[in-house]
C-alpha cells in the first residue's frame, strides 16, 4: 500500500519548502569554495601558508579526531557561557537601575553608551595587570563586552514602551513590580532580544582577543590551538579552527534571532512584504 | 454619590507657558448613574477623568470615591501585544487579587459578556478595532470595578459596530448597575448613552451645564427623540465654545 496522495504532496510540499529556504546559502558557499580552490590553484600565495579547502576539511576531520581539540573547545565554550551569562545578569540589572533612576542615568548613561564603542580588546593589557595571566583577566573582558550592548538594548527598550500602556496598566492596579514584571519589561522584550544579540557579538569577540591574549599554561583553548599552529605556520588546522570559531558565533547568533522573529511575530511586529 | 469632586483645577506648565486646563470644576455623580462628559476638544474632559482615574493629580481640589474600585477605557483598546484575549484578561484578574482557579472561569463568563466566546487564545493584532474594544471591555471589568470611566472609547470605530457597542455598554451597565463616566465630542453618543451630560467649555475648562436626558432603556441610536435631543446639545456646544472664543480675545 502507498501513502495517501493528499499525505505525500504535502511532504513534497515542504521537501520544496525547505529546498526554497536552503539553496541560496549553499550557493554562497560553493562560490566562496570555488573562488577559494582557484586562488589556490593560481598559488596566489605558496601553498604552506594558503591551504586549499580540500586540506583544511581534512585538518577539520582530524580536529575533531583528537581529544584536546575537543576540551579545547570545551574551555572556550564554557568561558563564552559564563561570560554571556554573567554579563546578562549584570547587564539587565543595571538596564533596569539605569532607566528607574534618572540620577544614576545621568551620572553613567553616556559613559555606559560611550564604553559600547570602546574596542574591548583595549581593556586586555590592563586586565592582565590587574588579575595576571588567569580566567579572571578574560572573563572580565568578556563582561566588559557584553554588558553594555545588553544594558542599553534594556534601556531603549524601556525608553520606547508605549506610555498608553503603562496609564492603562496602572488603572489595572499595576504598581512598581508588578508594572514592571508584567507589563514594562514584556513590553520591552523585543528591544531587549536584540541588545542581548548584539552583546553576545561582543562577548564572542572579545573572548578570542582574550584567549590569543591571554595564554594559560596547560589550558587548551581555541584561541591556544590557534596560536599554536601560527607558530608551528600550520594554516590548514588554523583555517579549521576559525571555521570552527565562526559557525559557534552563527549559531548562537542564529538562535537568538528566532527568539527574537518569534517574539516580534507574536505581537504582530514582523516584517510585511506587499 | 459614588463620585465627588470638588474645586478641582488642574494647572500644565509653569509661569508665561501656564494653562489652565479646568478651573474649579464641582461634579457629583450617583451611585449608578450613567453621566456623559461632553465638549470640544481642549475643555478638560479627559484631563477630569484621568484625575478621576488616579493617573494625574489635581491642582487644587479633591476628588472623592469613597473607596471604590475604578476602571478606565481609552480610545485606543491599549490591549497588552504580547499576551494573548486570555492573557490580558488574566492580567487584570491577577492585579486585582482574585484567586488563580476563577481566572478560567471568570474570562469565559467576561468573554460571553462582551459576545467574544471562544477568543481565549486569539492575539490582539488578529482582531479588529471593535472587538480589541470589546476585549479591553471585558479586562476592564475584571477588576470588578464599581466605577467604569471611559474616554471615547468608540471614536475610532465605524457607525455600525459603535452602535452595537453602544447596545453592548448599556446592557453591561444595567446588569453590573455600574456608575460610569463617558467622555466624548459626540452630541448623538451623549444623548444616546446618558442619564445626564455635562456640558463643557473650553479655556479654562469648565462646567457650562447640566442637562437631563430622561428618555427610556434601552434606548436606539436611530430614535427621533435621541435626535432631538441631540440637536438641543449641539446648539449648546456652539453656544459655549463661541462665548470662549469671545472670552480669549477681549
Amino acid at each position: 500500500m502507498s501513502a495517501p496522495a493528499g499525505q505525500r504532496t504535502a511532504f513534497a510540499a515542504r521537501l520544496g519548502r525547505l529546498w526554497a529556504r536552503t539553496w541560496p546559502p549553499l550557493l554562497g558557499v560553493a562560490i566562496l569554495l570555488g573562488a577559494w580552490q582557484l586562488l589556490y590553484l593560481v598559488e596566489f600565495r605558496p601553498p604552506w601558508v594558503f591551504p586549499s579547502p580540500g586540506e583544511v576539511a581534512t585538518s577539520l576531520v582530524e580536529l575533531a579526531r583528537d581529544p584536546v581539540s575537543w576540551s579545547a573547545l570545551g574551555t572556550t565554550l564554557t568561558r563564552g557561557v559564563v561570560g554571556f551569562g554573567l554579563a546578562l545578569l549584570l547587564g539587565t540589572a543595571l538596564g533596569i537601575a539605569l532607566s528607574a533612576s534618572r540620577v544614576l542615568r545621568s551620572a553613567i548613561g553616556s559613559l555606559l553608551t560611550g564604553l559600547q564603542t570602546m574596542p574591548s580588546i583595549a581593556w586586555f593589557p590592563f586586565a592582565i595587570l590587574l588579575f595576571g595571566l588567569t580566567e579572571q583577566a578574560i572573563l572580565f573582558v568578556v563582561i566588559l563586552g557584553a554588558v553594555p550592548s545588553i544594558a542599553n538594548g534594556l534601556i531603549s527598550g524601556i525608553d520606547d514602551v508605549p506610555p498608553a500602556l503603562v496609564r492603562t496598566a496602572h488603572t489595572l492596579g499595576a504598581r512598581g513590580f508588578s508594572m514592571y514584571r508584567y507589563v514594562v519589561v514584556p513590553a520591552a522584550l523585543p528591544t531587549y532580544v536584540a541588545g542581548l544579540k548584539q552583546g553576545w557579538a561582543f562577548a564572542w569577540r572579545s573572548l578570542m582577543a582574550g584567549e590569543l591574549l591571554v595564554v594559560i599554561a596547560a589550558r587548551p583553548s581555541l584561541g591556544v590551538q590557534m596560536t599554536f599552529f601560527r607558530e608551528f605556520a600550520d594554516t590548514a588546522p588554523l583555517l579549521a579552527t576559525m571555521i570552527v570559531i565562526l559557525v559557534i558565533g552563527m549559531v548562537v547568533d542564529g538562535v537568538l534571532s528566532r527568539v527574537s522573529n518569534r517574539v516580534r511575530l507574536r505581537r504582530g511586529l514582523g516584517a510585511v512584504r506587499l | 454619590m459614588a463620585i465627588r469632586a470638588r474645586g478641582v483645577t488642574k494647572l500644565f506648565g509653569r509661569g508665561t507657558d501656564q494653562v489652565v486646563a479646568l478651573d474649579g470644576v464641582d461634579l457629583e455623580v450617583a451611585e449608578g448613574e450613567f453621566v456623559c462628559l461632553l465638549g470640544r476638544s481642549g475643555c478638560g474632559k479627559s484631563t477630569l477623568l484621568s484625575m478621576i482615574a488616579g493617573l494625574t493629580r489635581p491642582s487644587e481640589g479633591e476628588i472623592d470615591m469613597g473607596g471604590r474600585r475604578v476602571g478606565m477605557m481609552f480610545q485606543d483598546s491599549n490591549l497588552f501585544p504580547w499576551l494573548t484575549v486570555e492573557g490580558n484578561i488574566h492580567l487584570a484578574l491577577r492585579l486585582s487579587g482574585a484567586p488563580k482557579d476563577q481566572w478560567a472561569d471568570r474570562t469565559a463568563e467576561l468573554l460571553d459578556m462582551v459576545h467574544l466566546p471562544g477568543m481565549q487564545l486569539r492575539r490582539p493584532h488578529e482582531l479588529s478595532g471593535g472587538m480589541r474594544q470589546r476585549v479591553a471591555l471585558a479586562r476592564s471589568l475584571a477588576q470588578d470595578c464599581q466605577i467604569l470611566l471611559m474616554d471615547e472609547p468608540f471614536a475610532a470605530l465605524d457607525a455600525i459596530t459603535r452602535d452595537a457597542l453602544h447596545d453592548q455598554i448599556e446592557r453591561v451597565w444595567a446588569e453590573r448597575r455600574l456608575t460610569i463616566v463617558f467622555v466624548t465630542h459626540n452630541v448623538r453618543e451623549a444623548a444616546r448613552l446618558g442619564d445626564r451630560v455635562v456640558v463643557m467649555q473650553p479655556s479654562p475648562g469648565r462646567i457650562a451645564e447640566e442637562v437631563r436626558v430622561p428618555l427610556a432603556r434601552p434606548r436606539k441610536m436611530d430614535d427621533p427623540l435621541i435626535a432631538t435631543r441631540a440637536a438641543a446639545l449641539h446648539d449648546k456646544l456652539d453656544k459655549y465654545h463661541v462665548i470662549a472664543e469671545q472670552g480669549r480675545t477681549s
